[in-house]
């Protein structure tokens, strides 16, 4: 039987990020600065009740966690970063979670920070591909002796695999980046603001086909902070907390691939009719996905918008084409979907950008783009890990 | 320019893959084969993935299989890549279940589909290395 004792334990208390543009001439290290001194100064806790760390997207390509200690002069009781992959933004809260609530530490800022316009490129797929020499292809599911790099190329399979399997195109998958524009267009912090329609998506260059240059996230600069602690402490911070009220860690194995579903049939998936029953994260939080105000995805690629909608239960495998059209993901829709724009276009922060943005969806912090009375608001991904938060 | 100067990406061989490699080189596409459990599987593995038995033979497959899914690449990551542009990169699913990234050959990108029937090509990409990659055949 399982134990949800955590379940609305710890909070986010505060939230911070640094100006995010494409190229701000500063380092990771410096942005990171403006988002912890932020997120701090968000929850109205100073740098000596600081006491725990964890970077997402760390060396070799973020802020290395190892030098943001040193230079910004934190006394850490509990540390830790990951390897520079944006699927561990999810897992680094959860593990913040657990550890003030087992003691480890008081309250702790997890972030990304990354300047990608200073790093010599190329850096993901290209000479220097490192993610692409993992011996079994990397997480993206990567093979350079075939011209098989970057990132976008593992959701370039996805995309077609499932346009072949349900029978939908590139201009219903349009409907994503179509949605998450709009959003960013009411959100002053976002690079990309000038709203477009689907025959501008249908014209953007291809990079890796069927995707358009429009199915692509941004590549930029910037950090974005959250501060963690217990739901007790939570209590004499500045703002009203944030609870993490249901978790679900990160999978990993032969039937996980990082841009699909089990049963897709990537990589050495098996084939078959993925049936989510109901996911351990809704079961921690006492909820259905009928209670989630506003849906919050890893959107690095337009279509893993459709592949978390599926994952999740929030329609039927081969549904979410349908399911994402006529505005139903727009504010103001039946499930408002990343709402800050997403890395889509707001910035790619690694999705901690959409992390600030939830805590202020629930705080009501976000004026035209404000999610009428939402309460309850769900982190939740293609690879499979989630949280909900509620106010 | 020496004839064999290869300017594309080589494979990393390491002692888990080296018996793939070789494979190639003497025009036979090999995956291991676990004696217990029977699991053909792909990428090489120290042991059964299925079963964790360590007792497996490096095993000639058919070579046949079908298109499970593709892209096209319209923009270079490798500058050795850019004179091919477009080009594609495939999964194809073997006959005997395990998938494999290659590109397809003697067909154009626009009529690629999926479940195409396909068979191993061998390319001798250098003095050392024989790539898999994939052509049409008749169903």
């Amino acid at each position: 039987m399982a134990n949800f004792a955590l379940k609305d334990r710890s909070a986010i208390v505060g939230v911070g990020e640094s100006a995010y543009g494409r190229k701000l001439m500063r380092s990771a290290i410096d942005l990171a600065a403006d988002a912890i001194v932020g997120a701090l100064d968000d929850a109205g806790l100073t740098r000596e009740q600081l006491d725990g760390l964890v970077v997402s997207f760390g060396s070799p390509i973020g802020a290395d966690g190892d030098t943001l200690a040193q230079v910004l002069g934190l006394n850490l009781r509990a540390y830790n970063q990951t390897w520079a992959h944006g699927r561990f933004t999810g897992s680094c809260i959860q593990w913040a979670a657990l550890m003030v609530n087992a003691g480890l530490a008081d309250a702790v800022a997890c972030l990304a920070s990354v300047s990608f316009s200073a790093v010599r490129r190329p850096m993901m797929g290209g000479g220097g591909d490192r993610e692409g020499g993992r011996e079994a292809g990397g997480g993206h599911g990567e093979d350079p002796v075939f011209g098989m790099t970057s990132p976008g190329a593992g959701a370039a399979m996805v995309a077609r695999r499932y346009f072949e399997r349900f029978g939908a195109d590139s201009r219903a998958l349009a409907a994503v980046p179509i949605a998450f524009r709009k959003h960013a267009s009411m959100n002053p912090h976002a690079i990309m603001r000038e709203p477009f329609g689907i025959d501008e998506h249908q014209r953007s260059r291809f990079v890796c086909e069927p995707l358009h240059l429009l199915d692509y996230c941004l590549i930029n600069d910037g950090a974005a902070c959250v501060i963690v602690t217990t739901a007790e402490r939570a209590n004499d911070c500045r703002k009203s907390p944030v609870y993490i009220s249901g978790m679900q860690p990160l999978p990993a194995g032969r039937e996980e691939f990082i841009w699909s579903y089990p049963g897709m049939g990537i990589a050495q998936q098996s084939v078959f009719e993925y049936q989510p029953e109901l996911q351990a994260v809704y079961k921690m939080a006492g909820i259905t996905p009928a209670d989630v105000d506003a849906l919050f995805t890893y959107d690095a690629f337009s279509i893993l918008a459709w592949i978390a909608l599926e994952r999740w239960g929030f329609c039927k495998p081969g549904e979410a084409a349908a399911f994402t059209q006529n505005g139903r993901i727009e504010v103001g829709g039946e499930l408002p979907m990343n709402t800050n724009g997403g890395l889509l276009s707001e910035a790619h922060i690694m999705a901690w950008n959409h992390q600030v943005e939830i805590v202020r969806q629930l705080r009501g912090e976000c004026g035209r783009r404000q999610v009428k009375d939402a309460s309850v608001i769900q982190w939740a991904n293609a690879f499979g890990d989630s949280i909900v938060y509620r106010r | 320019m020496p004839q064999n100067s290869y300017q594309k990406p080589l494979p990393a061989i390491s002692s888990l893959n080296k018996p793939y490699w070789d494979g190639l080189r003497n025009r036979e596409l090999m995956l291991q084969k676990c004696n217990g459990c029977g699991m053909i599987w792909a990428p090489p593995s120290p042991l059964c993935p299925a079963c964790w038995s360590r007792k497996f033979t490096w095993t000639r497959l058919s070579g046949r299989g079908r298109v499970s899914s593709w892209v096209v690449f319209h923009q270079a990551y490798f500058r050795s890549f850019e004179g091919d542009l477009p080009y594609n990169v495939a999964e194809v699913e073997l006959d005997e279940g395990p998938r494999l990234l290659t590109n397809l050959v003697d067909i154009g990108n626009d009529a690629i589909r999926a479940a195409l029937p396909v068979e191993v090509v061998f390319d001798d990409v250098s003095d050392d290395v024989t790539l898999a990659k994939f052509k049409p055949r008749a169903a």
